[in-house]
């Protein structure tokens, strides 16, 4: 794989550099802003580009508009953001924008690292991977767990478009119903997963990952 | 704006206030220089009128060091003066002595300067000592002294009373402005003190955010390193197949450092959750979603509160949530962040059996103390069969 890595602590880029090498990667480029991320993504088109969330200058999520911005604009480009913490909300925004080829991982998981490389080559391959922290944290207690279970055969259908970020009119067509039934169908999912109207910009988000995560 | 010669009575009463010695001498000489007139042609007289006149008018000089003392001996010149019948005043007609001028001086001095029960008695002794005058002096033997001696004794009576009145309500109002400057005082000691806690709230906010950073830019980072390296190693030697030794040793290690990180991550998330430094509507939505209840957030604040502020209702969110999953059986909380006034007001309501009380040690006592430090409130309403809504009432800065 070819690898671009943003991150600012230089101990950390270093170490993951030397080991990806040593597992026969490619590190084109680490660099320590979001800025220079940009900039080696446009110049190398790497597989996969690992990303640092707080990043200079205002070390707050910089790293995650960066991802973003690098997920739209370079579809090819496979983007793992991973940080000292998890937060959901990051998770939900960086998979709104389409859920294949990103990952969110905790800063932690570099320490297995044939797992953290497995990760890695999901993303450059197109796939998926989320943090199993994130999915505790969204899922909260376990009544919250057993929601997906309530779901009718149909609803779970759409959900699963849902998922694939696919909107209802989208999900109209495949299914062959009408979008009317469609919102339907979504509300009750909604409620069902106890997704209360005032996250709505999160709720399609939240839906489809405790469906990835299922 | 003040005029002319009010700023020049302003200067002159400061500096008669700075100067109090002084300024009682000049009144001392100047009753000095009014005894000049009413000195008698005989020699022997004049001496003795001379070291009288003086002797009152060390009596005026120092009566605001020794108001009692100097009152009494001015008394006792003026009762020596009527036993035997000295000085000018032993005329028949009834002049205003010098005499008669200290007195009058000196008791609006003690009505001035010391407790009423002693001006009161002060007046008493003028009073019997001026009817005293008046019985002996009288020309009782002229035609028409009816009228004279009435008004004689009606204008003693009166001044003697205005001195004395006159003092009093002097006393009364420099205690007055004593107590307002204390006031003053102490509303400015007061804004300080306020000051100064704000600082000393917002220099915590920033340390504890700077010690996270700290954390999370070295320690974590350095023991993620050295974690993802015992990785390395452990996975070497396991594909080696041999050093079983090592292999559990490093093992060990490496799971060690996994647990030291998620600790280290633990306790940075408790001194500043990082979340915090995108603002409290991320960071309240980020509690929001990872609450085991199902939480209807609404956050609606024009601006950002100071950090402290922010830190504050942060960890009333989180207390105040973990307290209703872990106390009460409530399915929904509904959490609201608005502006009220010139503050914020966060509200959580759920729908638990209620009962909730605030006990001592406890997490919402905890609560309590921590909103206190920037004179905010907390109410609860909680009656027996719920809803629960606590209140937390809280400034934009600390």
């Amino acid at each position: 794989m070819r690898i671009v890595i943003a991150e600012d602590a230089a101990i950390m880029r270093d170490g993951l550099t030397q080991t990806l090498t040593r597992r026969g990667h490619d590190v084109v480029a680490a660099v320590g802003d979001a800025g220079a991320l940009r900039q080696a993504v446009a110049r190398h088109h790497p597989d996969v580009a690992i990303v640092d969330v707080r990043m200079p200058p205002t070390h707050t999520d910089e790293g995650l508009r960066a991802a973003m911005t690098v997920h739209q604009d370079f579809p090819g480009v496979g983007v793992l953001v991973f940080s000292q913490y998890i937060e959901a909300r990051a998770a939900t925004e960086l998979f709104a924008s389409a859920p294949a080829g990103v990952g969110y991982l905790l800063k932690d998981r570099v320490a297995d690292v044939s797992d953290f490389i497995d990760a890695i080559t999901r993303v450059a391959q197109g796939g998926t991977v989320l943090d199993p922290e994130v999915v505790r944290q969204l899922l909260g207690a376990a009544r919250r767990a057993d929601a997906l279970a309530t779901l009718t055969p149909r609803e779970r259908e759409v959900l699963s478009h849902l998922a694939q970020g696919r909107s209802n009119a989208a999900i109209a067509g495949t299914l062959f119903i009408s979008p009317k039934v469609v919102e339907k169908h979504v509300a009750n999912i909604f409620d069902k997963l106890g997704l209360t109207p005032s996250d709505s910009d999160n709720r399609r988000v939240i839906a489809a990952i405790r469906y990835l995560e299922s | 704006m003040t005029t002319y010669p009010e700023r020049v009575l302003q200067k002159a009463y400061a500096w008669m206030r700075g100067h109090p010695r002084v300024a009682d001498g000049i009144l001392a000489l100047a009753l000095l220089a009014c005894s000049a007139g009413q000195i008698p042609h005989r020699l022997i007289d004049m001496a003795g009128t001379l070291v009288v006149n003086v002797l009152l008018a060390t009596t005026v000089s120092l009566r605001r060091r020794a108001p009692v003392a100097a009152f009494a001996a001015a008394v006792a010149i003026a009762a020596v003066q009527l036993a035997y019948g000295l000085g000018p005043g032993a005329s028949p007609a009834f002049e205003l002595t010098v005499t008669d001028m200290a007195v009058v001086v000196l008791l609006y001095t003690l009505a001035a300067y010391r407790p009423r029960r002693i001006s009161l008695a002060g007046l008493a002794v003028c009073l019997t000592g001026a009817a005293v005058a008046i019985a002996r002096y009288a020309p009782l033997h002229e035609a028409h002294a009816g009228p004279i001696v009435l008004l004689t004794t009606a204008a003693v009576g009166v001044t003697l009373l205005s001195a004395w009145v006159l003092g009093d309500s002097a006393a009364y109002r420099r205690a007055y402005y004593v107590s307002l400057e204390e006031r003053v005082a102490a509303a400015e000691r007061a804004r300080d003190l306020e000051d100064k806690r704000a600082r000393a709230i917002d220099a915590s906010a920033a340390r504890l955010r700077r010690i996270e950073r700290d954390l999370h830019d070295g320690a974590q980072v350095r023991l993620a390193a050295l974690a993802m390296a015992l990785g390395e190693i452990k996975e070497d030697l396991a594909q080696a197949g041999r050093d079983a030794g090592t292999l559990k040793l490093i093992s060990s290690a490496h799971q060690s450092a996994k647990d030291t990180l998620t600790e280290l991550r633990d306790l940075a998330r408790g001194i500043h959750p990082a979340v915090l430094d995108r603002g409290l509507d991320p960071a309240l939505s980020m509690l929001a979603e990872t609450s085991a209840i199902p939480v209807a957030l609404t956050v609606d604040l024009p601006g950002r509160p100071s950090p402290a502020i922010e830190a504050i209702a942060y960890f009333c969110t989180a207390e105040l949530l973990a307290n209703a999953v872990k106390h009460t059986a409530a399915k929904h909380v509904a959490v609201r962040m608005r502006e009220q006034g010139s503050g914020l007001l966060l509200t959580l309501t759920d729908d638990g059996p209620g009962g909730a009380r605030v006990t001592p040690g406890g997490g919402l006592a905890g609560l309590l103390e921590r909103v206190r430090t920037v004179d905010g409130r907390l109410d609860i309403d909680s009656p027996p069969g719920g809803p629960t809504t606590v209140t937390v009432g809280l400034p934009r800065h600390a």
